[in-house]
């Protein structure tokens, strides 16, 4: 009678997993639709606000440190370097932030949409994971050691960062729509030049 | 001209205050170039720093509506030819100070000073205070770019306000 039992409730669990399993997930068109804006936003913010070279540059550059070391003022030397190591946080934190959603976006719905082959999942996830884990290892340094303590690797994360802005604007390319610019401005009212 | 307000990013609450006027103009682009080298030739010729650019750039901007308005401007083109000429010179301007290294920041900084005729103790003193940098920034400017600007300004009117009240000792060897 036990085992009995104890089979009827094995079987009755397996049915609840396989269950849920099998459940389709509950996607809205406009929820999936907002992820997908949310990931070209991340995109958009990486390419254009994030990693520009000449920001970085100047964000990293030794030349201020060397101009402030020349004015000779240790309180004008601490407020440099508090304002640019916040700045530096301010960078690795946002540049960590838009990867992961980029990371939450490939994970959840691009498989879905572009032909993606197992050894390139795999190795678009080990970007990722590596990106993410530098990031952490950057904010660290900058929070202990400064703003100029890792300038190769500020310079590393860029790249990889870029690379993988690649990788998703592959996936998210059909967003872009080359006609659309065509169609603003030159109209007027009651005669559309569209 | 019909104004749409747009956010950037409707997913990020990070992005919400740093929202984009989009206008949608009847004004080619053709017109917006003309004003925006006219506006270079006649008006910014006049001002060689791009710190002065900067602010007299967003004075002209309307602090309710987010647009610019310049009367001779829109008289030889359109109102929004002006407009949208405008906010590319300072989004121009803007990117300049970015570029701008902490000496040439330092520098802009005096001479701005000095052409404003005002005592430069009390200029130090009120940017110090008011910060009206702050609101000089082009609408729709990376945070991360615009922190930048106010962290460099901020460390330049402290070697400023440094030089004004007591001299420098002489630079480390």
């Amino acid at each position: 009678m036990i085992a009995l039992l104890f089979y009827i409730g094995a079987a009755v669990c397996l049915f609840v997993l396989m269950y849920a399993l099998a459940r389709p997930h509950r996607a809205p068109v406009e929820g999936i639709a907002n992820q997908f804006v949310a990931a070209r936003g991340s995109l958009q913010t990486l390419q254009q606000g994030l990693l520009p070279t000449n920001l970085l540059n100047r964000i990293f550059d030794r030349r201020d440190l060397d101009y402030i070391d020349g004015q000779a003022a240790p309180d004008i030397r601490r407020l440099f370097l508090s304002q640019r190591q916040a700045i530096s946080l301010m960078w690795i934190r946002r540049v960590r932030s838009e990867i992961l959603n980029l990371l939450h976006f490939h994970r959840s719905h691009s498989r879905f949409h572009t032909n993606i082959s197992i050894l390139t999942e795999i190795r678009l996830a080990l970007d990722f994971a590596g990106l993410l884990f530098v990031c952490r290892i950057l904010e660290t340094i900058f929070s202990w050691r400064g703003p100029y303590a890792a300038p190769r690797l500020v310079q590393s994360v860029a790249t990889a960062a870029s690379r993988l802005c690649t990788a998703s604007e592959k996936s998210l390319a059909f967003l872009k729509v080359p006609g659309v610019s065509a169609f603003r401005g030159d109209s007027t009212p009651g005669n559309a030049a569209v | 001209m019909e104004i749409r307000r747009q956010g950037t990013r409707p997913f990020s609450p990070k992005w919400v205050k740093w929202e984009v006027f989009v206008v949608n103009f009847s004004s080619n682009q053709n017109d917006v170039v003309a004003a925006a080298d006219d506006l270079r030739r006649r008006t910014l010729a006049h001002l060689p720093l791009a710190l002065e650019r900067l602010i007299y750039l967003a004075s002209t901007r309307d602090y309710n509506t987010g647009l610019y308005h310049h009367d001779g401007l829109a008289q030889r083109y359109s109102e929004a030819a002006a407009c949208e000429g405008l906010a590319n010179c300072h989004r121009e301007s803007f990117q300049e100070l970015l570029a701008a290294s902490l000496e040439e920041l330092v520098r802009q900084l005096q001479a701005y000073a000095d052409s404003l005729g005002a005592l430069s103790s009390n200029f130090v003193t009120a940017w110090k205070e008011l910060e009206p940098y702050r609101v000089a920034v082009p609408v729709g400017t990376d945070p991360l770019a615009a922190e930048f600007v106010f962290s460099n300004l901020k460390v330049a009117l402290t070697i400023f306000e440094r030089r004004l009240f007591q001299p420098l000792r002489a630079p480390l060897a």
